[in-house]
């Protein structure tokens, strides 16, 4: 028997999940004027290092950690937003398993999962709204992390609160990161083609409307 | 996968398996009691040693040592017991074995994995 595999008529391409080196991003309008500097401007990146680096932290059962991304010397920052104007970190987030969830606030305080009904918020004091746009860690793996945010300098600060779930007396959270530097240079008159290839990168009040 | 092999000793001085790694927990994965030769029946632990992180209800943690495993050696009696039995045995921190009595002629290997 002879068979002559046919031809295949396409074939799929699966993008990167990384930005990559001679990629565009377009910052949207809805930047806040503090960032005037990257708002509604177009760049390159003109070269990318990716930094893995893991955080970790033991709770209590029925206690949080609120994980601040950004810079400062407080006991929970992390240091992870860039110094630099012409710097993107692109960062990918995966949790290893355990009995935990998290929640998001940009910045402390205002979470980005609230609903429009009044008090549909999420409450870690509340039996059932501390589920309310939780984050499990099946829902961002380690080894295949979902979760991806984007840092620039000077950014409000981006709250991950940690809370563990009755049923242990502690657990161990393991949260890795991959931190795409991302090297930007600006390109002040974009053309039509290079505004319409680039990742629009917009500000994170667009999850509250 | 790493073992260490240890004699038996008192809680206070509590002998290291497995020292704590920030991004990962230890999984027991086998152990070995060897008390052929040992002075009367034993009873070892494996001890789970951490201190765990600033958080909203506490803001100056201490060091926490709680038991995850519990078993009476008979003297004269070797036991090994593998994955099934160990299932669930897993330290945040540091992984330590000690016995109720210090006993030199008591044997305990732990075979462990970093998760």
């Amino acid at each position: 028997m002879l068979e002559l595999q046919p031809k295949p008529q396409f074939s799929v391409v699966i993008p990167p999940k990384l930005l990559q080196e001679g990629y565009l991003v377009t910052f949207s309008s809805d930047w806040p004027s503090t960032h005037v500097a990257i708002r509604e401007k177009t760049f390159r990146i003109d070269a990318v290092n990716q930094v893995p680096y893991d955080l970790s932290y033991i709770i209590p059962a029925g206690d949080y950690r609120d994980v601040d991304f950004a810079n400062g010397s407080g006991t929970f920052k992390e240091n992870i937003y860039p110094e630099n104007q012409s710097s993107l970190f692109e960062v990918l987030l995966g949790f290893k398993p355990g009995n935990f969830i998290s929640h998001w606030y940009v910045p402390a305080g205002k979470s980005v999962h609230n609903l429009e009904y009044a008090q549909m918020y999420p409450d870690l004091t509340d039996a059932k709204r501390k589920y309310l746009g939780a984050r499990q860690p099946k829902d961002s793996p380690y080894d295949d992390p979902r979760i991806k945010l984007y840092f620039v300098k000077d950014l409000a600060p981006i709250i991950m609160r940690l809370y563990v779930l009755a049923g242990v007396d502690f657990e161990k959270i393991v949260t890795g990161l991959t931190i795409n530097k991302c090297l930007m240079r600006e390109i002040t008159l974009p053309t039509e083609d290079q505004k319409l290839k680039a990742k629009v990168i917009r500000y994170y009040d667009y999850l509250r409307w | 996968m790493p073992s260490t092999v240890v004699a038996a000793v008192l809680e206070a001085d509590a002998a290291v398996i497995a020292a704590e790694r920030e991004n990962a927990a230890v999984l027991a994965k086998s152990i070995t009691i060897d008390n052929l030769n040992g002075g009367g029946d034993r009873v070892i632990q494996i001890q789970d040693v951490f201190t765990p992180a600033v958080t909203e209800g506490e803001a100056g943690p201490i060091e926490h040592e709680v038991d995850r495993f519990k078993y009476t050696a008979l003297a004269g009696d070797q036991i090994t017991l593998g994955e099934d039995e160990l299932k669930g045995v897993k330290c945040l921190g540091a992984m330590k074995v000690y016995s109720d009595v210090a006993d030199a002629s008591c044997f305990i290997t732990v075979g462990y994995e970093h998760e």
